[in-house]
């Protein structure tokens, strides 16, 4: 039978431990953002979405845009070409993560994002309930694809260039580029 | 003490897996059970699907290679000393220790995926039902823009008869030659699939008729949301057992599609979703991480652990293969499966099989590990008896599948690497860090026993035979 003081260390101790998790789990979720973050207001989100065949992105949310990104390491379908087709946005951005019912609102456009090229195409879907406009982009790298989701008012320019430029940022970019080098 | 430390650290050093064995030029090759006994270096091609023909009394080999490599766009046929795009080989292997090469077609210009002429599947005129008799036709792709029936009687001098063009991609189809019918993998105008099915009848092969365009809900044209997965391939098992098998996914998210034959042909064509799913009588989804290069279906096996059951003494397999994309092991691990489909609606995974890697240390040696493709051919010599599976750096794998709930490796062959063997590279650091290694990436056998294989990096084709107990199990003296 333990004494009642042994008991009140041991739960003591237990809730420590909880904190500390707790911490732990926020911090890894929450990362204090760095100089970029900082000076464009985008702030790190969750990852949302359930395991998948690839490893989990990162997600960033300013105001009422927020941004999904990740590699997806040698999926793009031709290594050569690269993405040149809408139905391939359509089928390798991780737009259908979002809403497994989006509806294309037009004819995707090319786009180039730092010096990787592809295509993005714009959606309609619903999240939280609500209909959203979602921006989705897939640009490769020889083998390898990047795929991004930008969701807000994108049919607005100055949204969608001010997400496109977050994308270009060294905060994505070095992220990006240590996954594509293996570092 | 100080000495028992030493034994102790020395143990643990020989149970720690091995060093890397990275392939060297001029080591012999590994195996046990299997046998090397031609080769045919393809004019270092990267090789993909070999389907070995019987025509008269010879046996030819026909490879459909990858396109070339960015070091060599164009490798030179050694018999024209010109540079040609990678396309398919020809060679006769009536003698499988001396193998001819009789021809190299070029194929469509363009590396990797893009270029060459990767698929091929032959019909004797005489077998398909308005075929020319004399004739011995070779139905392969043109890149990913056609797929091309040419005939190849006299396989030293193939004459092109038909194209079926303006496509988006092509890939792995299957053709029925008792039919004619076709299943050609590509991709047709406003499908949201790169790879979907176009059936042809293809009895006369120099007028082809389109049946119909075939995928899954939400591939077709018009459709939104969720894209399905892209087609791989489908075998048939013909009028006779009345099923198709698609595999879609490569080596992600694979869906096992079991199909009707006949409703697939003579189903409503138009592209809607009640009818691309009016055919369908079962799908098995698998994980995430696996996808479905080939479905090889072994219908009716018996099987002798059930032997006395009242119910269910025999089974319908379908053997899944997955494919390895990335070198180094950068991938969820993809090998082989084997699901029970007796009850199509409820189909059942009951076994898979991996190489051991720390048997060979391959996820070390460079290039892709794990599987590819199986043999393709139903002659009994081997079916429903022995599997053979291309493992990429691991080599060939014959298994013992007749119990296929509890497969068994019986032997295995990893080629020698050559001077010719292409680089495979991964990223360290944002640097390349190449290895040399074996990417044996297709295999196929043929009625006497022989087990061709060939090389994704450049090494040729092999002729094995099996020995020991391989041999055994299918049953050759």
């Amino acid at each position: 039978m333990l004494s009642r003081s042994t008991l009140l260390q041991l739960s003591l101790a237990g809730s420590l431990v909880a904190v500390l998790a707790g911490l732990a789990a926020y911090a890894n979720w929450y990362p204090v953002p760095d100089a970029e973050e900082r000076a464009t207001g985008w702030r790190r989100i969750a990852w949302p979405f359930p395991r998948d065949a690839f490893p989990p992105g990162r997600a960033w949310r300013r105001d009422d845009t927020e941004v999904y990104v990740r590699p997806k390491i040698g999926f793009c379908g031709n290594c050569d070409t690269g993405v040149v087709e809408d139905s391939e946005v359509d089928g390798k951005s991780d737009i259908d993560l979002l809403d497994a019912s989006f509806v294309p609102v037009a004819e995707g456009k090319r786009i180039q994002i730092t010096d990787l090229a592809g295509r993005e195409r714009l959606y309609r879907i619903r999240k939280d309930g609500r209909e959203r406009l979602a921006q989705a982009v897939a640009v490769s790298y020889k083998c390898d694809l990047i795929v991004a989701v930008v969701v807000g008012k994108v049919d607005d320019e100055t949204v969608a260039k001010a997400a496109r430029r977050f994308l270009e940022t060294n905060t994505v970019q070095v992220w990006l580029n240590g996954l594509l080098d293996g570092k | 003490m100080k000495r028992n430390g030493l034994w102790i650290g020395l143990c643990l050093l020989g149970a720690l897996p091995g060093q890397a064995q990275e392939q060297k030029v001029g080591a012999p090759p590994e195996s046990s059970n299997m046998k090397l006994v031609g080769w045919s270096d393809l004019q270092a091609r990267s090789a993909y699907q070999p389907t070995i023909q019987k025509q008269g009394s010879r046996f030819i080999a026909y490879i459909g290679h990858h396109g070339g490599t960015d070091d060599i766009p164009m490798p030179i046929n050694a018999m024209t000393g010109q540079p040609e795009p990678n396309g398919t080989s020809i060679v006769d292997v009536t003698d499988p220790a001396q193998p001819k090469y009789l021809r190299h077609i070029p194929g469509a210009p363009g590396k990797y995926e893009d270029g060459g002429a990767q698929m091929v599947r032959l019909c004797d005129g005489s077998a398909l039902p308005k075929g020319d008799k004399a004739a011995v036709y070779m139905l392969r792709t043109f890149g990913g823009q056609a797929h091309e029936i040419w005939n190849v009687a006299d396989p030293s001098n193939p004459k092109l008869l038909t194209r079926l063009d303006g496509l988006r991609d092509t890939h792995k189809s299957w053709w029925e030659c008792d039919t004619g019918i076709a299943y050609l993998v590509g991709g047709a105008k406003d499908w949201r699939a790169k790879r979907m099915t176009q059936v042809y009848d293809l009895s006369d092969p120099a007028k082809p008729v389109k049946i119909r365009d075939f995928g899954l809900v939400g591939q077709e044209p018009g459709a939104t949301g969720q894209v399905p997965t892209d087609l791989h391939g489908p075998i048939s098992t013909g009028p006779q057992g009345n099923r198709v098998y698609f595999g879609y996914g490569t080596n992600k998210g694979g869906v096992i599609q079991m199909v009707d034959r006949e409703k697939l042909l003579k189903g409503a064509p138009e592209p809607t979703p009640d009818n691309l799913r009016a055919p369908e009588v079962g799908r098995l989804l698998m994980s995430a991480w696996n996808g479905a290069h080939t479905v090889f279906p072994m219908l009716k096996m018996p099987i002798a652990e059930f032997a006395n059951d009242k119910e269910g003494q025999t089974r319908d397999i379908v053997m899944i293969v997955d494919e390895a994309i990335l070198n180094e092991c950068n991938e969820p691990r993809q090998m082989i499966w084997f699901a029970d489909v007796s009850i199509e609606s409820r189909p059942m995974m009951i076994s898979s099989w991996t190489v051991p890697e720390a048997s060979g240390n391959f996820c070390q040696r460079g290039g892709r590990f794990g599987a590819h493709s199986s043999n393709e051919s139903m002659a009994p010599v081997f079916y429903k008896k022995i599997a053979v599976i291309a493992w990429f750096n691991a080599g060939v794998r014959a298994i013992d599948v007749r119990d296929p709930y509890h497969p068994k490796e019986v032997g295995y062959f990893i080629p020698a690497i050559t001077d010719k063997t292409d680089k495979r590279c991964v990223k360290v650091d944002g640097k390349d860090r190449c290895k040399t290694a074996i990417q044996t990436n297709n295999v196929e056998t043929d009625e006497r026993g022989y087990v061709y294989i060939v090389d994704r990096a450049n090494t040729g084709m092999h002729i094995l035979e099996l020995g020991g107990e391989a041999r055994q199990v299918a049953g050759l003296k």
